[in-house]
């Protein structure tokens, strides 16, 4: 890596500020700020900086309309928001996708409309932790805050992730190396175990790697539960890991003083789904009647776990609700996006603040080409080439200030640093007018049945 | 008696929820009842007609003289006999989610394949299901570790991913093939499997017996080696051979039954 010298050339310093990358929301950050542009970012990881510094890089600065030709044309803000809201207004099965990437005041304004038009509203969990979630509704959530495990934890597993390439400051400033209360000496005091098929860079640097085969996590999770109540293991390979070092695990898994494991999609998503997270809550259980262990999924976005809370809170489902019926409904399988795209349900969709084109699958892609696409973003991605109404959004935590939360379930409130450019809007501004508007068309829907 | 002909003359692409057409509803409907009747998809309510060509004949006293007959493909009509008390349901075709789902009694034959969710949380009944069905066959609702409780689901097919999740009573006959964690959960009740079984019958099961007539794929250490049995009894039903049985799941310290044909599946004695 080539040396980069320091940014010294800003006006001011905005200081306090919080990453809007991943789900550590780092809240320590200071922001170098020169001609209304963030130049410089103290403190944050690569990925953090490059997201934050790079706001103008192919930036969404105007809103747009498809034409007959296929080309988006550059339209005044009246024109693109009527136009979003006749089609949200005269959808059979709309669905509200993402979320994940701007504010609870922005999702705020998103649940009212949904509700108003018999919406799926859905959020990335949907494709990254929402097995997690279907488990903590099966098994609980021994969950502790990021602080705590700081403070306390000597074991820390990361299991199915790897943080030092996703989240670079995870092991950094609240599980491995930040020196804690009860853990003075930092690293040292620590046990550091990664579980995973792939010898990533976290296994790299890890105490002990655990590379159990791919799909064998439930038969493997299971095992350390079995030598837990004390049996002895019959199989002498279970999931490609001898025995003895599963009886060896279990055995310095009991005797710990605090252990925190995080886990990724490696667990959400390999054969067994949700059933991996619940076996790996209820092997918590088993190990908490000896010690303390806890449990904390790595969320990706750093408000994918706000839509999550929100919605639990406000509706009484984390994510996938339906409100086709006027009433809140969620079923696996039956009101998630993938499965409304891949069965073809789905006739007009709105994506906020999220990039379904680079990450669903293909089929579902497939289907989005095919209907109308309303995209409220900031950036200029494959979901902006499939897009039919182009609403360009604010950068919430350098643009506008927001709401989110952790990955822990600490919110915290973001605050704006520099102006967004004149010609965007914040995102709770959007989903407000077009709230507002969808209302206008349903209420004159009804005046006219009322004749 | 009352039989109730809907013939399919177009498919809708986003699915239909016929949750209020179960015989216990509609006992009393004339075709004009039908006729008016608006069916919920999506976020409106089309008129059924739209969909069906209707047929009433006969009248019924109650809903138990009902017999609906769903002719087609009914691949995305949900819900179908969705909490059903009595009366017949015959689907000459596909269909989609949740069908049986929470039904207290009566019967279902689906003439072809079963989406996902099938008898869900079914209380009493018969569900049948010639062709195959995908997950969730005789679940509980997410989160909720009461599942199926009673009735009977005989599926002549293949089922899908953690068949009867939450299993707490009835009963289940798979005639082909099983995908993983059959009976996870399951506290009460019997599964039956013909076919081969993937991985891990019995995932944290508590209770209830699984019996596995073909090979299986890999065993869950949490099962520990019981007893072989000859000619074992389970619930009142002898089945002749050679089983290993196993108890467990250890995990969660269970007292389940799983049942493996002795024959096939040499490799665990």
């Amino acid at each position: 890596m080539a040396y980069e010298p320091p940014v010294t050339d800003y006006d001011e310093i905005v200081e306090n500020c919080t990453c809007a990358f991943c789900g550590c929301n780092c809240d320590d950050l200071d922001y170098l700020v020169k001609d209304g542009h963030v130049v410089g970012v103290r403190h944050a990881c690569r990925l953090g900086a490059s997201k934050i510094m790079e706001d103008m890089d192919q930036r969404l600065m105007v809103p747009m309309i498809r034409d007959e030709t296929g080309e988006l044309q550059e339209v005044d803000w009246d024109t693109a928001l009527d136009k979003a809201a006749e089609l949200i207004a005269g959808a059979i099965r709309p669905i509200f996708y993402g979320w994940s990437e701007t504010s609870i005041e922005t999702m705020k304004h998103g649940i009212r409309l949904g509700e108003l038009v018999g919406a799926v509203l859905d959020n990335q969990a949907t494709i990254c932790h929402g097995p997690s979630l279907q488990a903590v509704q099966n098994a609980g959530y021994p969950i502790a805050t990021l602080g705590e495990v700081k403070n306390r934890a000597d074991m820390i597993v990361y299991t199915g992730s790897n943080p030092m390439n996703s989240h670079p400051r995870h092991l950094g400033r609240y599980s491995t190396f930040p020196r804690g209360w009860f853990r003075q000496r930092g690293r040292f005091d620590r046990t550091l175990i990664t579980m995973d098929p792939k010898y990533s860079d976290t296994a790299k640097m890890s105490d002990i790697w655990i590379g159990f085969e791919q799909n064998g996590d439930y038969g493997f999770y299971n095992a350390i539960r079995a030598a837990l109540k004390g049996k002895k293991i019959d199989q002498d390979y279970v999931s490609g890991i001898p025995k003895e070092d599963i009886m060896e695990l279990a055995e310095a898994m009991k005797n710990v003083q605090f252990g925190a494991l995080y886990f990724g999609l490696g667990l959400t998503h390999t054969l067994s789904k949700q059933r991996n997270i619940d076996m790996a809550i209820e092997m918590l259980t088993d190990l908490n009647e000896y010690t303390k262990w806890v449990l904390t999924p790595m969320r990706g976005h750093f408000n994918v776990n706000g839509f999550n809370i929100f919605m639990a809170f406000e509706m009484g489902f984390p994510y996938g609700v339906d409100f086709c019926r006027g009433y809140q409904r969620y079923m696996n399988g039956e009101t998630n996006t993938i499965d409304l795209l891949t069965r073809k349900e789905c006739d007009v969709f709105m994506v906020i603040a999220a990039d379904p084109g680079a990450h669903y699958p293909g089929g579902a892609v497939k289907h989005l080409a095919e209907i109308p696409v309303i995209q409220v973003d900031i950036h200029w991605g494959p979901s902006t080439e499939i897009a039919d109404v182009v609403l360009p959004g604010s950068f919430v935590g350098v643009e506008a200030a927001g709401t989110s939360y952790r990955m822990d379930g600490v919110p915290i409130y973001m605050k704006k640093a520099i102006d967004k450019p004149e010609t965007c809007r914040d995102d709770e501004w959007i989903m407000r007018e077009l709230l507002e508007r969808v209302q206008k068309i349903k209420d004159q829907e009804a005046a006219v049945a009322s004749k | 008696m009352k039989t109730i002909t809907l013939t399919l003359k177009k498919k809708s692409q986003i699915a239909l929820e016929f949750d209020e057409l179960i015989p216990d509803k509609v006992f009393t409907w004339e075709k004009a009842d039908f006729e008016n009747y608006q069916v919920p998809v999506g976020n409106r309510r089309f008129p059924l007609t739209d969909y069906f060509d209707i047929e009433v004949e006969g009248t019924a006293e109650n809903p138990a003289e009902v017999k609906m007959i769903l002719d087609g493909d009914c691949g995305r009509v949900k819900y179908i006999g969705s909490k059903m008390g009595a009366g017949e349901i015959i689907v000459n075709g596909d269909a989609d989610l949740h069908c049986g789902a929470e039904m207290e009694g009566g019967k279902i034959t689906v003439n072809g394949h079963a989406e996902s969710y099938a008898g869900r949380e079914m209380k009493g009944g018969e569900l049948e299901i010639m062709g195959n069905t995908r997950e969730f066959c005789g679940c509980s609702y997410i989160g909720d570790w009461r599942g199926m409780s009673g009735g009977k689901i005989i599926l002549h097919g293949s089922a899908g991913k953690q068949l009867g999740e939450c299993l707490s009573g009835g009963e289940i006959y798979v005639g082909g093939d099983c995908d993983i964690l059959a009976g996870i959960h399951m506290n009460k009740g019997f599964i039956q499997i013909d076919g081969d079984v993937t991985r891990w019958p019995g995932g944290q099961m508590k209770n209830g017996n699984i019996l596995i007539k073909g090979k299986l794929g890999i065993l869950l250490e949490g099962m520990v080696f019981d007893e072989i049995v000859k000619d074992p009894v389970i619930d009142g039903k002898s089945f002749s051979g050679k089983y290993i049985k196993y108890t467990g799941d250890l995990a969660v310290n269970g007292k389940g039954g799983l049942y493996l044909n002795a024959e096939k599946n040499r490799e665990y004695l």
